[in-house]
């Protein structure tokens, strides 16, 4: 300011000693942007600089109207030129306008007044400065600033600054909130160290304060700091040393305020070592599988299951790796109903069959992991092994079968006792009734005849009944292995003279290797009544024969004995078939008794025997023999 | 006593029979009684003379357990054949299985014959009421 007073004298001094034309020229090459004004503030000279740097061209400049080469300029400004020309001091402004080039622009301007030889005004001199580069720093600098304190705050990052000469350490505002301190605070270096927790804290930045001290090096720590009121906080506490010519002068740093952080991440590593050590203490198995039904975790349960030693034998892999085929699709049809319907699968029943054949029977849930996108990237899946329970059900309804069925068989045999004891008793009581009332002795003869048939015919169901019973209770008879063609060699033997008479023929086609586990006394009955049967109810038309074959099925011996007899209506008959007395034939020595013993016999070995029958074509039993148990 | 034209006895047993007829004799009200030894003989025999002389049996006892043809399978054809006048089935078994019961009380629903289930062995009094033309 003050050279640049004397400049503007020094151009008056020279303006006022000659008023010619190379004065004129003189104020042309001035170095500085100068505009003389006159008392209506129109241009009288101009330096080239001073037009150049607006852009203006010398043929209009001169003789114009300050006001009207800017197009208009700020009321301040106005204000300070008439003050100017009133012979009132100048005043230095800043003002603004838009190049040629329509850029924004800033030059401040000086005015001071322009006197002539007799020191009356007439004008005005202006000199302009372009200052739009350092404004535009200015507020580059000033917005740099803004930025910084809102990082800090939002952050939490503040800052300090150590003077090793002096002594003396300076703390940012936050680094101030930080430590809880008032703004009025002044630290020290050894009261900032004391903040820092006892301990593994406050000996980590002694240490590293000493080591950048005598080292130069720099730190970086997690420490937890004490604050002035007493509340524990976790920081990120870091610094480095500051030289100058080589010479250490200083240490900054910053303190972020990380405890937020610090304390969710600890609660979210808790939860996770909760959630860890629930699931794999879980007395299930639980997986979550991946979109393409890869597993992503398992946990100890379902690592026994498999049968491996750990979940990295597991990770990646599918249920294909480790199940067969078919329980490998419906897993996987499973997951893909749940990822794609995104309904959870609860508590349903599975069976599953492992890759060395053992089968499995669970309880199976799938949840879907619904992303935020609202799309299922995975399920999770909480499986137990019922298998024991399961086995155990069918254990006991199977015994519950043979239960209901034994009671069945026993009310059914009840009222057979009692029918066929009841017919022939009422029989007796009837007749002996007639014999009372009897005067012919010669119907007398004849009802005495009859009773004693009553009386033959009690006893035969007696004795037909005793056997029934003697197959039924007894439980425990012990099965052997039987060769079934030595077997019905003797039963041939036994019937040879009975099959002769018929006619008839056996055909067989078991191989000699054939074995049935049975009671010995039974199969013998059994074939002999077969056969029998297949010969008694013969077709009048054919001689009979009877084709015998034996296979094996699902734990059974399945002996086939087939017929071309008369055949039996099995839609009419077939629940009576096995039925005690139920005949179906009109022939003399049909007892109905045959059937139902040997089913009894057949059953008492654990056993079944079903029927197949055309009328008119014959005949096929097909017995089969428990090999199991 | 009103005549009777005609009696089946349908029942394997000879005793029973003999029983029933004895006692139908004593009371003479039938000349016409017949014994038929199985479900399927009684019924062919009335399809027979049904075709010829319209002639069927007035009264009817049916015994339950028979061969081939049983006192269930019996009325079930019964019921069915195109008969004109009411004939009284009068069962007699020594049966007291309540599906018996049941079977009876079922077929008494399904037709218009009278059918009464009686329990062997059979009084002489008892039988004189149930051997009324129906």
């Amino acid at each position: 300011m003050e050279n640049r007073s004397t400049l503007v004298r020094n151009y008056n001094f020279m303006l006022r000693g000659s008023q010619t034309l190379s004065s004129n020229y003189l104020i042309k090459q001035l170095p500085k942007a100068t505009v003389f004004l006159n008392k209506r503030l129109q241009v009288v000279h101009a330096s080239d600089s001073w037009v150049d740097y607006f852009h203006f061209s010398n043929d209009i400049v001169l003789g114009q109207n300050i006001s009207e080469l800017f197009g208009e300029i700020s009321k301040d400004w106005k204000t300070v030129m008439n003050n100017c020309l009133k012979g009132k001091p100048s005043n230095v402004g800043v003002e603004r306008f838009m190049d040629h080039e329509n850029k924004e622009k800033w030059f401040e301007w000086s005015n001071i007044p322009w006197y002539d030889e007799n020191e009356n005004i007439i004008g005005i001199i202006i000199q302009t400065d372009d200052i739009t580069t350092r404004l535009q720093n200015e507020i580059k600098l000033e917005k740099l600033e803004v930025l910084l304190r809102e990082k800090s705050e939002i952050a939490k990052i503040g800052s300090w600054e150590y003077d090793i000469l002096k002594d003396e350490i300076s703390w940012s505002d936050m680094t101030k909130a930080i430590h809880e301190v008032p703004m009025n605070y002044v630290p020290t270096i050894e009261k900032g160290i004391d903040f820092y927790k006892q301990g593994y804290s406050r000996n980590t930045i002694s240490m590293a304060v000493n080591k950048a001290m005598e080292n130069g090096t720099s730190w970086n720590e997690k420490l937890q700091i004490i604050t002035a009121k007493g509340n524990e906080k976790w920081v990120i506490a870091a610094g480095k040393p500051i030289f100058k010519d080589e010479r250490l002068i200083g240490l900054i740093g910053t303190l972020q305020d990380v405890n937020d952080q610090v304390l969710s991440q600890t609660k979210t590593k808790e939860n996770e070592h909760l959630l860890k050590t629930l699931i794999d203490h879980l007395p299930l198995n639980v997986f979550i599988k991946d979109k393409e039904s890869r597993k992503v975790l398992v946990n100890k349960a379902e690592c026994d299951y498999l049968g491996v030693k750990g979940p990295e034998e597991v990770l990646g892999k599918t249920d294909y790796d480790f199940y067969d085929e078919e329980t490998a699709n419906t897993t996987r049809e499973d997951d893909l109903h749940v990822m794609n319907s995104m309904t959870p699968i609860l508590g349903e029943e599975r069976g599953s069959i492992k890759k060395n054949g053992d089968a499995i029977t669970f309880l199976t849930s799938k949840i879907p992991l619904i992303g935020d996108d609202g799309i299922a990237y995975g399920l999770v899946g909480i499986s137990m092994d019922i298998s024991n329970l399961k086995q155990k059900e069918e254990e006991l309804r199977d015994l519950i079968n043979v239960t209901s069925l034994q009671n069945k068989k026993l009310v059914n045999f009840a009222h057979i006792v009692s029918h066929n004891l009841r017919s022939h008793t009422a029989n007796f009581s009837m007749l002996l009734d007639f014999l009372i009332h009897e005067k012919d002795e010669e119907e007398k003869q004849n009802i005495i005849g009859m009773l004693i048939d009553a009386s033959d015919n009690l006893l035969e169901t007696l004795e037909n009944l005793n056997e029934v019973v003697a197959i039924s209770t007894n439980t425990d008879l012990e099965k052997k292995p039987i060769n079934l063609n030595e077997k019905l060699k003797t039963v041939q033997q036994n019937l040879a003279a009975f099959l002769l008479n018929n006619n008839a023929k056996i055909v067989n086609s078991i191989s000699d290797d054939v074995f049935v586990k049975v009671v010995p006394a039974y199969i013998e009955s059994i074939l002999m009544n077969f056969i029998t049967n297949g010969v008694k109810y013969k077709d009048p038309e054919r001689d009979p024969t009877i084709t015998l074959s034996a296979s094996s099925n699902n734990g059974y011996t399945i002996v086939s004995i087939a017929d071309n007899g008369m055949g039996i209506d099995l839609k009419k008959y077939g629940d009576k078939l096995f039925g005690m007395y139920k005949t179906f034939h009109d022939k003399k020595d049909s007892r109905g008794i045959g059937l139902y013993i040997t089913k009894n016999q057949i059953e008492a070995m654990n056993g079944k025997v079903m029927a197949c029958s055309e009328v008119g074509k014959g005949t096929t039993f097909n017995i089969y023999f428990n090999e199991k148990d | 006593m009103k005549k009777i034209n005609s009696i089946y006895i349908v029942d394997d047993d000879p005793i029973t029979v003999f029983g029933i007829r004895k006692m139908l004799d004593s009371i003479a009200v039938c000349e016409n009684i017949s014994a038929h030894g199985n479900g399927k003989l009684a019924l062919d025999d009335i399809k027979k003379s049904l075709n010829s002389d319209g002639q069927v049996p007035e009264i009817i006892f049916l015994d339950i357990n028979m061969p081939i043809m049983d006192g269930w399978q019996f009325l079930e054809e019964f019921i069915s054949l195109p008969l004109e006048k009411r004939v009284r089935i009068n069962i007699v078994t020594s049966s007291i299985d309540p599906f018996d019961v049941n079977n009876w009380n079922l077929y008494k629903s399904r037709t218009d014959h009278i059918i009464t289930f009686n329990n062997k062995p059979i009084k002489r009094n008892h039988l004189i009421e149930i051997t009324k033309a129906a």
